[in-house]
């Protein structure tokens, strides 16, 4: 039982360890002393800030002064807020594109990635990936300069190959979903590719000989053998993705800044939006418990229905 | 053979131009005269030529000074968690101690909680306990990645012989000098493609700098150029090529120490 996650090898090496630590008991100290850096700043950065946003969160407060305890008040006007309901829908619209859109896409890429003797393919995969190193400003300056609604290269491209252009990518409330959801799939994409293909290449070959020899077709290779077999990665990638799509703020705060008509307003950008443009802490922080306790949930829920985190001996 | 691969090969190619051309484009655009970034038809190569943009931004804004502190920031904050996710996923690669399933869940779940949630409250508690100074922020909060330990471990359990440290261990070394002795040498691909990682999160982190910096003179690289592109009333010329050359050192970066970063990367992922 080295860990919740690792594998088997890890279990065996594991049992040696403990042997050794049987005998030399005076250094049991030793693995605390390890990981107690990170504990030490887990719980002043992240305990601590979890615990102070639950009392805010009962509190009205401007920021300065005494913050006022009102009890739930606070979530009582979330429950009626439309602009709260809304960046709650949004999000949702983006955790489904990134779970059911970008995920899927990365493993397609991944699999023609794995192609056996693939010509540069270090090229391909490099390539793919350059967008999530670029910083979320030049992300923005890009999208705009696309989907502008009198001169973007999008529309540009749409008039002289159909003769009309002027699509309000930024301007419509649907479109602007769309544009964020098409700038969410270019940025991460690539990204996510590199998982599933380091995947793929550790399935043994002789699963897929096995599979030839029992004249299973490639959509029926894939079920039973890639599916399978990518389980652990794919449980990574789901929940990456979707913990990175629900906390989503930089595409929407520079490309739409939320709107129009707070369509591509996410939760976050609600809280940033609440606590620093109108003093309203303790909403925030109401707002960032409900945000807490959806992700997590849920994030739990996937590690459990795919099985990381299940002890593994 | 080859020509069944066509369709393949079609199919990376478009992935190839979908993903880099929009890149591409911008840094077309910055070498464009604030007029015809927007000109239609859309000229990928610029006619006329300026480096005008570039010339006006470096000599005008303080451009230095902002690459300056997201790299210094980021090289600090880099070092450190470096540091600190080795010494974690040593602790829990090769050791068995008591805590330790419940320690590595408590730690395993920190991936799912969002940073909005401590966003409003981490930024309180800091400018309240008088830590809310640019240099502390936006460094010392971020130095313990769970990611980074996860990765650690991973790495570590696959890579670092038993048998060595129990070498060591015989002939009385200590065990801080058995991990930075043994251990430490041992993980140089896996730190450096952690390292690579820590220094592209910390230089492209926009919203943490945006609510927490408010001094103008203490802005990173995100954050000077935000400000300038509303305070330019949103013209592209100056910012575009400012972002370009704030991108360049990442993804220069990037390139150099790709197979580090991409294998390193999905080493914790694949074992799961």
């Amino acid at each position: 039982m080295t860990t919740t996650v690792a594998g088997p090898p890890g279990a065996a090496r594991a049992h040696s360890a403990r042997g050794r630590e049987e005998h030399r008991p005076r250094r049991a100290w030793a693995p605390y002393l390890f990981v107690s850096p990170f504990y030490l700043l887990y719980v002043l950065f992240m305990l601590v800030p979890v615990g102070v946003s639950l009392w805010l969160s009962l509190t009205e407060w401007v920021g300065l002064g005494t913050p006022h305890w009102v009890r739930l008040r606070n979530y009582r006007l979330l429950a009626t807020d439309i602009s709260f309901h809304r960046a709650l829908g949004n999000t949702a619209v983006f955790v489904l594109v990134a779970v059911c859109l970008v995920v899927p896409l990365a493993l397609l890429i991944a699999q023609a990635l794995n192609t056996r003797g693939l010509r540069v393919r270090d090229l391909w995969r490099t390539a793919y990936f350059v967008p999530i190193v670029v910083s979320p400003i030049l992300v923005a300056l890009i999208f705009g300069l696309i989907f502008d609604r009198q001169f973007g290269l999008a529309n540009a491209v749409l008039r002289s190959l159909f003769g009309t252009g002027g699509v309000d990518w930024l301007g419509d409330p649907n479109l602007a979903r769309i544009s964020i959801a098409l700038v969410m799939l270019w940025r991460w994409t690539g990204y996510l590719t590199v998982f599933f293909l380091a995947g793929l290449q550790n399935v043994p070959r002789e699963l897929y000989e096995a599979a030839a020899l029992d004249g299973a077709g490639r959509l029926r290779t894939f079920t039973t053998v890639t599916l399978p077999a990518l389980k652990p990665v794919t449980a990574f990638v789901v929940v990456t993705s979707f913990v990175g799509a629900a906390q989503i703020f930089e595409e929407p705060y520079l490309l739409t800044g939320g709107g129009p008509a707070e369509s591509t307003l996410s939760v976050t950008m609600f809280i940033y939006r609440a606590a620093f443009q109108r003093q309203q802490f303790g909403y925030a922080a109401a707002a960032a418990v409900v945000l807490f306790v959806l992700v997590f949930g849920l994030s739990r829920l996937v590690n459990r229905l795919l099985g990381i985190g299940r002890a593994a001996s | 053979m080859t020509r069944a691969r066509l369709p393949l090969y079609a199919f990376l190619v478009l992935l190839f131009v979908g993903f880099l051309a929009p890149l591409a484009w911008a840094l077309s655009g910055s070498f464009k005269p604030r007029g015809d970034i927007f000109g239609y038809p859309p000229e990928l190569v610029p006619d006329p030529f300026t480096l005008d943009n570039y010339r006006t931004l470096l000599t005008e804004q303080p451009f230095g000074r902002w690459f300056l502190m997201s790299t210094v920031v980021a090289v600090v904050a880099t070092t450190v968690s470096v540091f600190v996710c080795a010494l974690a996923g040593y602790g829990f690669a090769k050791f068995r101690f008591a805590g330790k399933r419940l320690l590595f869940n408590v730690m395993f779940s920190s991936l799912s909680i969002p940073f909005a949630v401590i966003l409003v409250p981490l930024f309180v508690i800091l400018v309240k306990t008088g830590l809310g100074s640019p240099w502390f922020a936006l460094i010392v909060p971020w130095v313990a990645p769970a990611f980074g330990i996860f990765m650690m471990q991973q790495y570590i359990v696959q890579s670092v012989p038993d048998s060595v440290l129990e070498a060591a261990r015989i002939d009385g070394a200590s065990e801080f000098g058995i991990f930075r002795t043994i251990v430490l040498p041992l993980l140089r691909p896996a730190l450096g493609a952690l390292a690579v990682w820590q220094f592209l999160q910390s230089y492209n982190s926009f919203l943490w700098p945006l609510v927490l910096v408010s001094d103008s003179s203490r802005y990173t690289l995100p954050l000077g150029l935000q400000t300038l592109f509303v305070s330019e009333q949103r013209q592209y010329d100056l910012v575009l090529a400012g972002s370009v050359l704030a991108v360049l050192p990442a993804v220069a970066l990037f390139v150099l120490l790709r197979k580090q970063l991409l294998e390193g990367l999905s080493t914790g992922a694949v074992k799961g």
